[in-house]
């Protein structure tokens, strides 16, 4: 492995801005760090060039732990955004440095030189002064900078930020070269995807100093695992779709999957559906299969070589459309159709449509929605505004639906007749609250998060599970909650001559500090209400409750 | 007018017409007349006022004790500009802002407070005496004076010129192999040359010109530690009015020449590093 790190952490203020990243990328690959400003992306880096130091975590470059070795000794070329030139040096001086500093003979250095101006092809221009080249060119002298002392790794922050469009193409297709035919191991920052899937060999995307995902362009693109990748990388339609044992249900539509599901009862689950796997026709039947919905022609945009379209459904037509990029804006269907689309079925706006889906891909994310729950229907509907709530809901790109039980917790209640719990069921804080969780979960809820009024973003979140059939789905779901918040995850570890009092234990870790979240995963519902009434009943933290029965 | 370029601000005839007639009436005239004054003397009585061994040693005095001054400065302002540009600390804002309490000081309070400081009896002076080092009345202290007074120029000087320094060039140089001192003398040190040169300027005229600090720690011995501007009023006091302005204008010479210089070799330094850049 070329650069190897292993669960890389830095903290500033207190936040973490690398958040336990570990990651291989293997020699000679173009590995690109994709990230919306602020996801870390740049601190992680600036911490493999050693010019920060991390707080935890190792990192090595070809075998060798450089995690507390200088910069100046990793063997890394790095170049910046803005070039950074010595600007009272020539273009030659300017490559020359690193050799200088080597003390390499004038002869070799001058062969060196040359080398290198002719790999970023700008033979010739030796003696000008940075002040008088174009931005292209100055950042192609900081690339050849960057190799001249042959680094094992080249690290690019950003190195197109500061250029327009054409040049940029240009330059992409430089780096590029040089890159193969020199084979260094390369890695790339940036936060856009179109240069992310042009140039990458594997992208890995961060979010809130977290590595979500690593893989091949395509893949990603085509099977992302998680909401933010999905939306991130192109634009994508999130639906809340079932999905059973025979396939998807989208709205009207039920589509055969190959994707296996690791749960074979009905539940809901999020579906990413690309624009260009929309079809729309004047009629379900003309649709040729996949018919969702009907819909209405919202906006069209005319962008070359596509046409680009928003579509409203309506009456939601059975499928919830989960609100994209700005999630106070209803939701839209976002819809592409090349000139062969468009010449084949006109539309124009205010126009209604069917609609039909070709593809689904369905995410393999375990907290699909939230139902605030209650027994009244104003009780249901002020928790549903609960502020922890919808950051979590607004981050994770998914709604709150409002669900009211009037015998909610009442022991004496029947268990058939109501409709599934789906999702995450939200119950308020307060006495009782452990009887009224006993009680969803004995229904059928999957995860139940008991919420105080005043309940801020985690800062650390803790976890523990009791019965190992409740491991895999807690962690399933600490991953998906830790993917929207900068949180720290906690094992918390209790020794097993502790384990009859578990809930005060865990009610006391979660005092030592404010901004704690619980996920707590529990196979056994005997005696659940009573075992747990410490840690539900009026407690001043939020505690996500995981159930998966013993099989 | 041909050098009339196209601007955002309207009037440049108006503007220009102020420059001139201010200059003119701030700077010129007056400067005019000083030689003018000192025109009116014969050549050889000229230089027998300018070249007596006491007016020599009054100039090796005030350029001398000026250039060490500016020189102090030069290295101490830019590790104090360094140190409010680049760190975040406590008190960060009242340090910045106690650079510029010489400027607003009476010149003579700093000198009172200085030879308060410094005098065989001061707070200071005691502990050096013993050890033979005797700062006021010496030409130690015509220097510790003109240091202080000309020290907020430089800092001023070079502060702008350090925050625009990016950071990126030193790590840029350091994943590049170069040390630290590396780093410094051959990025650092020739990008903010010229603030360090104007901080330079600055400084060395600002103290060229000091009058009222010195008085007071000097102890004005002639030949020793008697500088020009004090001599200027010494003459003055005995109504030699001409006598005055002839070392006003041999002043008014070394410090144009010094000046210049210092110029001329900073246009030099900017050529050299952005030649024909357009």
């Amino acid at each position: 492995m070329s650069i190897s790190l292993e669960q890389v952490t830095k903290h500033y203020g207190g936040v973490p801005v690398v958040n336990d990243v570990s990651l291989d990328i293997a020699d000679g690959e173009f590995f690109v760090l994709l990230g919306p400003s602020g996801s870390g992306k740049s601190t992680l880096l600036r911490a493999i060039a050693g010019l920060i130091a991390v707080d935890h975590g190792r990192i090595s470059l070809h075998g060798r732990d450089v995690t507390h070795v200088a910069a100046r000794k990793r063997g890394v070329g790095l170049v910046f955004q803005n070039y950074a030139l010595f600007r009272h040096m020539t273009v030659a001086d300017n490559i020359e440095f690193a050799l200088r500093v080597r003390h390499m003979r004038a002869r070799r250095r001058r062969e060196r030189r040359k080398e290198l101006l002719r790999l970023v092809a700008l033979e010739g221009m030796d003696d000008r002064l940075p002040a008088q080249l174009s931005g292209g060119q100055q950042q192609r002298v900081a690339v050849a900078r960057a190799l001249a002392h042959k680094p094992e790794v080249l690290l690019l922050d950003e190195p197109f930020g500061a250029l327009d469009a054409k040049i940029r193409e240009e330059l992409r297709r430089t780096i590029r070269e040089v890159q193969r035919e020199l084979g260094i191991t390369t890695v790339l920052v940036t936060h856009d995807q179109g240069e992310a899937f042009a140039m990458a060999d594997r992208i890995g995307i961060m979010n809130l100093g977290r590595l979500l995902e690593i893989g091949a362009p395509h893949d990603l693109y085509s099977r992302p695992a998680t909401r933010f990748v999905a939306t991130f990388l192109g634009a994508a339609n999130l639906f809340l779709a079932r999905q059973g044992g025979d396939g998807i249900q989208v709205g009207a539509a039920r589509i055969a999957t190959h994707e296996q599901s690791a749960e074979p009862r009905e539940h809901e689950v999020v579906a990413v559906v690309r624009p260009e796997e929309v079809t729309v026709a004047a009629t379900p039947a003309e649709l040729g299969g996949g018919f969702v919905a009907q819909g209405v022609v919202d906006e069209m945009v005319f962008s070359g070589a596509l046409e680009r379209l928003r579509l409203r459904l309506e009456n939601g037509g059975g499928a919830p459309l989960l609100a994209t990029a700005d999630a106070a804006a209803p939701p839209y269907l976002e819809v592409t159709r090349t000139q062969h689309e468009q010449r084949s079925f006109e539309l124009h706006p205010g126009q209604s449509v069917a609609i039909g889906v070709r593809r689904v891909h369905v995410l393999p994310t375990p907290l699909s929605s939230f139902a605030a729950c209650a027994a009244s229907a104003p009780d249901a509907e002020t928790l549903a505004r609960q502020p922890l709530l919808t950051e979590l809901a607004a981050r994770m790109k998914t709604r709150i639906a409002v669900r009211c039980e009037p015998q909610l917790g009442m022991e004496q209640a029947g268990r058939g007749g109501a409709a599934a719990f789906v999702g995450a069921t939200v119950i308020a804080s307060e006495p009782g609250a452990a009887q009224r969780a006993a009680w969803l979960l004995q229904r059928g809820a999957r995860e139940v998060l008991v919420l105080p009024a005043q309940a801020a973003v985690p800062h650390r979140v803790l976890i523990h599970w009791l019965g190992e059939a409740a491991r895999a789905a807690t962690l399933a779901v600490s991953e998906s909650v830790l993917r929207h918040v900068p949180a720290e995850a906690v094992y918390a570890g209790i020794p097993p001559q502790g384990a009859a009092d578990v809930a005060p234990e865990l009610a006391r870790r979660l005092a030592e500090a404010p901004a704690q979240l619980l996920i707590v995963g529990v196979t056994d519902l005997a005696r659940f209400a009573e075992r747990f009434s410490p840690l539900l009943d009026g407690g001043r933290w939020p505690v996500l409750v995981v159930h998966r029965a013993t099989s | 007018m041909s050098f009339r370029k196209p601007s955002v601000l309207p009037g440049f005839g108006l503007t220009f017409g102020f420059t001139t007639f201010f200059l003119s009436a701030i700077v010129l005239l007056p400067l005019a007349a000083l030689v003018l004054a000192a025109a009116s003397m014969h050549w050889s009585e000229f230089v027998a006022v300018v070249s007596s061994p006491r007016a020599l040693g009054s100039y090796r005095l005030s350029f001398g004790a000026s250039a060490l001054a500016a020189s102090i400065n030069l290295v101490f302002g830019f590790i104090i500009a360094w140190t409010l540009v680049r760190y975040e600390f406590p008190g960060r804002k009242l340090i910045d802002a106690l650079i510029d309490m010489p400027f607003a000081l009476p010149t003579a309070v700093s000198g009172i407070a200085l030879t308060t400081v410094f005098a065989r009896h001061g707070w200071i002076g005691r502990y050096l005496e013993p050890l033979g080092v005797q700062v006021a009345y010496t030409w130690l202290g015509v220097t510790l004076a003109l240091t202080l007074i000309s020290m907020p120029f430089s800092v001023r000087a070079m502060q702008p010129a350090l925050l625009e320094l990016q950071r990126e060039l030193e790590e840029a140089a350091e994943t590049l192999g170069a040390g630290r001192l590396y780093t410094f003398r051959r990025i650092i040190l020739p990008t903010v040359l010229p603030a360090l040169l104007t901080g330079f300027t600055l400084s060395f005229a600002r103290a060229v010109g000091e009058y009222g600090s010195v008085i007071f720690i000097a102890g004005n011995l002639p030949m020793k530690t008697e500088i020009t501007p004090l001599l200027i009023v010494i003459h003055l006091e005995q109504f030699d009015y001409r006598g005055a302005a002839a070392l006003g204008v041999v002043m008014l010479l070394l410090s144009f020449v010094v000046l210049l210089t210092i110029n001329l070799l900073q246009a030099w330094n900017r050529r050299r590093h952005v030649q024909a850049a357009h």
